[in-house]
């Protein structure tokens, strides 16, 4: 039997899985109420966040399955910021395309929901189960514009890719359990250590886990999926899974790094991820460079994001493994941001998001590009905005750790990212309007939250220091 | 109090004063221009009494102020100012008003957005100057590319875009190596005494320490990293490619502030970092950064001696003089240290002043190239004796401001290296023919082009904004030692004399 502290601690989850019942009574029974469901969202993502904040961290529960500690408390409460943001921004966005539906929330919740148990995890199998909540949810999202060809490949995509992912944690937990006898991840670790020589079958494992998550992160070499997705996704959905399965993925690959300690595994270990790394970087740079659509640009450049959130992986321990959840709440700020007023910005039903369709936007719709403007400068690490945060912490961990080289291969990467972004500032500033009149009228609410997160990356990158100390004090729970 | 407040409020005040410029509406485009100059004008005001408490005597920085901003890792907001960042920040003040009233009539679009972003890089800039933490510098360093990106790329020429995208490469180029330098010394400082701190009087106590032995060893690393951001951005040979076109397509306030106070950051970051930190890396490079500057000096003047275009000539003699900065600074003697930081100031008076004039043409005429003027110094007898008397103060004409600086420069780097000054005095030579000689076509040759003979002579508000110039111009060259006494302490506390 579960005891009260076991259900406290997955409160918020909880109460998200409830409301995701609720909202599919509610199409069923009262699809007059469905225009409400987005709020019903946001309120069921605060209250959820309140009761993270409200209860006590107990640290491991339900049997070690999950563990209730601080990183899973930071990684929560962003999550359920990207929750707030996506929603707030989903119901203009489904009312414009005719396709308000309850169940597009009642997926999004459920999605959240397997993305925190997936943070919070320690033992294999939770793992698996959240990565599944978060997965399936989403391949359905990709492809809810089903009128549309470009979202239903999306979703195909995802779920190709996903299930192969998804097939590749099976086979590598089943690998794992076999060598040490246990799913639990600290266990797994501690068996490792004592083992004197490391097995092949472990190594096979891990490798399979291992590039599971990079599946879910887009690292190269399991990217390919990126564009494809990215492009053919609503645009709120794209934002939520830019940041929402990366999170929860880096999340519990830094558990995976520290829980099992893989430095010590293998010291094959560093090569490889540094190779993943650099791969990452340089690729998604380097083509970002030559996209002309914004989904696709900002899908390469994502995989650069993941490139330097590696470097910080790599570097591990308390430095790397804060410098990841610091760079996590840059990028989904920065990210939301920037997928919001997209959708704002796009005019037509097709989901127009050529880069040439933003000429000379900044001067018609100035608060939208203003807020583009600075979460793509963000993402290209100008200070004082927070992504320049998180690349500072990244670095910073890097060169006090003694991998100087892949903080100079971060910034060469930087610089040829500032190429990409600059281009959309150039495109909504110095070029010329064309003679083209608006199908959608801009919403207040998508307005909204494009403003609050480019507000947020000014804010926070000005003063880091509330996120910087979370961050901190998280890591101190998850490397011992 | 409000002395240890002042250098926040004339930074941060211009920041302040964007964010009110944004919420205002974008209708009235006059009252835009009436708050920017408002507000630019009351920071010279406040710059100087800044100038009159200053105390001359006192080498270390002044008006401190220090409040902890990022404690995890010992970063604080930390400004100051000696009298090498004084005089600089002087001269920013005095220009932003300048620029705006240059470009009144000029910038005629999105008026708003270009007093915001002109604003900004008012922050950016004086922040840099007075930034005593290493990482508050570089957040007040590449603060100034987004909107310097914006103003050439918004306002600028026909291949504005190409400029600005350059400007912002080649500046993010540099700025990112600094990034990593400043990482390691910090980290350097931390395993020798064990404290995170960003700041940069401990830092400068600390960074000679780092190991120098050879090329590849961490002082000249670090070096090198602050030495190509800066190198970059003064510019010098060979990095000075993006300058030409940034300047050519800025618009005229853009090209002021940039060839005015962007350039100057350069070799203040020179004599800030490179100098004080790393004495050792700096005794090693020293040959090279010489040899570079005697090069950019001859080369500049050598491609300025050919171009059509006004403003590219300017760009161009800009190469050319900033040379004399680096070398005055490579000669290191407190004599050539003196100079280069007082032809700094000059050259940001006369460049600026020569843009500005150039751009007084421009607006009349649309077109700078030399060979569509002559003949008009009848027609426009005002213009032509601003214009007569910012050349020559360009070409280092004794009473004149150009000439102190060169001359100290000159003399000083003669004690220690007799070739380097040759070499650089026949750069000296090449800069009165290039720019008499554009002088003579532009201003007395036979009048051909019949639009000029309707050419207008300068209104008050253009002559409003280059009589200050134009005074100091006279000031320093009379007088000079009123701007070399308080640079004097300073330069013998670098200098270690």
């Amino acid at each position: 039997m579960p005891t009260m502290t076991d259900l406290a601690a997955v409160a918020p989850e909880i109460i998200l899985t409830l409301t995701a019942g609720l909202l599919l009574l509610v199409e069923a029974f009262a699809p007059g109420l469905r225009r409400s469901a987005s709020l019903i969202t946001v309120i069921a993502a605060l209250v959820a966040a309140w009761s993270r904040l409200a209860f006590a961290l107990p640290g491991e529960v339900w049997g070690g399955m999950l563990s209730i500690d601080r990183v899973a408390a930071y990684v929560d409460l962003y999550i359920l910021v990207a929750l707030v943001l996506t929603a707030a921004m989903a119901g203009p966005y489904l009312r414009r395309n005719d396709c308000e539906r309850g169940e597009f929330y009642t997926l999004l919740l459920l999605a959240t929901v397997g993305a925190m148990v997936m943070a919070s995890s320690v033992d294999a199998l939770s793992l698996f189960l959240g990565l599944e909540l978060l997965s399936i949810p989403l391949y359905v999202l990709n492809a809810y514009l089903r009128k549309t060809a470009v979202s239903v490949e999306a979703g195909l995509k995802y779920f190709v890719v996903g299930a192969f992912a998804s097939a590749f944690v099976v086979y590598g937990i089943a690998l794992l359990y076999g060598v040490t006898g246990t799913t639990n991840l600290v266990a797994m670790g501690r068996s490792v250590v004592a083992a004197d020589a490391v097995s092949p079958l472990l190594a096979v494992g891990l490798a399979m886990v291992v590039g599971a998550l990079g599946f879910k992160l887009a690292l190269v070499p399991f990217h390919a999926w990126a564009p494809d997705v990215y492009q053919g996704s609503p645009t709120p959905v794209t934002a939520f899974l830019s940041v929402v399965p990366k999170g929860a993925a880096l999340v519990a690959l830094l558990r995976l790094v520290d829980g099992m300690d893989l430095l010590h595994v293998s010291p094959n270990w560093v090569v490889v991820a540094s190779v993943i790394a650099v791969a990452s970087m340089t690729l998604g740079n380097v083509v970002a460079i030559v996209q002309r659509d914004v989904k696709r640009m900002l899908a390469y450049s994502g995989i650069a994001h993941m490139g330097y959130a590696m470097v910080a992986v790599i570097v591990a321990g308390r430095e790397g493994g804060s410098a990841v959840l610091v760079y996590l709440a840059a990028y989904t700020l920065m990210n939301i941001g920037a997928f919001a007023t997209l959708a704002l910005m796009s005019e037509r039903e097709n989901e127009p998001t050529l880069m040439s369709d933003l000429a000379g936007q900044g001067w018609i719709r100035p608060v939208a590009a203003a807020a583009l403007t600075l979460c793509l400068v963000s993402l290209a690490g100008v200070p004082p905005l927070f992504g320049f945060t998180g690349k500072f912490v990244v670095f910073r961990a890097a060169v006090n750790n003694g991998f100087v080289w892949l903080a100079v291969v971060g910034v060469i990467n930087s610089l040829i990212s500032a190429f990409y972004y600059l281009r959309v500032v150039y495109m909504m500033y110095m070029q010329p309007l064309p003679r083209r009149e608006p199908v959608f009228q801009p919403s207040w609410l998508i307005t909204g939250v494009a403003t609050i997160a480019a507000v947020g990356v000014l804010i926070l990158g000005i003063y880091p220091v509330p996120i910087l100390d979370a961050a901190h004090e998280a890591i101190l729970d998850l490397v011992r | 109090m409000f002395e240890s407040s002042l250098l926040s409020f004339l930074t941060l005040g211009p920041a302040v004063a964007a964010v009110v410029l944004l919420l205002l509406p974008d209708r009235k485009p006059a009252m835009h221009r009436w708050i920017a100059l408002g507000v630019s004008v009351a920071g010279f005001l406040l710059s100087l009494i800044l100038w009159f408490r200053f105390d001359a005597d006192n080498p270390g920085f002044q008006f401190v102020e220090q409040i902890s901003w990022i404690p995890q890792f010992g970063i604080s907001y930390h400004v100051g100012v000696d009298g090498i960042s004084l005089l600089l920040v002087l001269l920013t003040t005095l220009l932003v008003p300048v620029v705006i009233l240059a470009s009144w009539t000029s910038i005629d679009r999105h008026v708003k957005a270009f007093h915001i972003a002109l604003m900004l890089l008012t922050t950016g800039m004086l922040g840099a100057f007075v930034a005593l933490d290493l990482f508050l510098f570089y957040i007040f360093w590449e603060l100034m590319l987004i909107p310097m990106y914006f103003i050439i790329g918004v306002w600028g020429g026909p291949r504005r875009i190409y400029a600005a995208v350059k400007f912002v490469l080649f500046t993010m180029a540099g700025s990112l190596f600094m990034l990593l330098a400043i990482l390691y010394m910090a980290w350097f400082a931390h395993s020798e005494v064990g404290i995170w701190t960003y700041d940069y009087i401990s830092l400068a106590a600390i960074a000679p320490q780092l190991e120098m032995t050879g090329l590849w060893s961490p002082q000249a690393l670090v070096f090198l990293a602050f030495a190509l951001a800066f190198a970059i951005k003064v510019p010098m040979f060979p990095f000075h490619t993006w300058l030409p076109d940034a300047h050519v397509e800025a618009p005229t306030g853009g090209s002021i502030i940039l060839a005015g106070v962007l350039l100057k950051l350069g070799t203040y970051g020179f004599i800030r970092f490179n100098r004080a930190m790393l004495p050792d890396a700096w005794d090693y490079f020293v040959p090279l950064i010489m040899v570079l500057a005697v090069i950019g000096i001859i080369y500049g003047a050598l491609v300025a001696l050919v171009q059509p275009d006004i403003k590219k000539l300017v760009a161009y003699s800009s190469v050319s003089h900033m040379g004399y900065v680096m070398l005055g600074l490579a000669a290191g003697t407190v004599a050539s240290t003196e100079g280069a930081v007082l032809q700094m100031i000059s050259h940001g008076l006369s460049t600026g002043a020569l843009f500005l004039l150039v751009g007084v043409v421009y607006e009349r005429r649309h077109t700078r190239l030399i060979s569509d003027y002559g003949g008009i110094a009848g027609v426009v007898p005002v213009y032509t004796g601003v214009f007569l008397l910012v050349t020559l103060s360009s070409i280092g004409l004794p009473g004149l401001n150009g000439f102190i600086g060169e001359f100290l420069i000159l003399a000083g780097t003669w004690q220690v290296a007799p070739m380097a000054a040759v070499f650089a005095g026949l750069g000296i030579i090449l800069g009165a023919v290039y720019m008499l000689w554009m002088f003579q076509r532009v201003f007395w040759n036979p009048l051909v082009h019949e639009e000029n003979r309707s050419l207008s002579d300068m209104n008050l508000r253009e002559l409003l904004a280059v009589l200050p110039l134009l005074v100091l111009i006279v000031w320093i060259g009379i007088h000079p030692t009123t701007f070399l006494s308080p640079v004097e302490a300073a330069v013998r506390a670098l200098l270690g004399s």
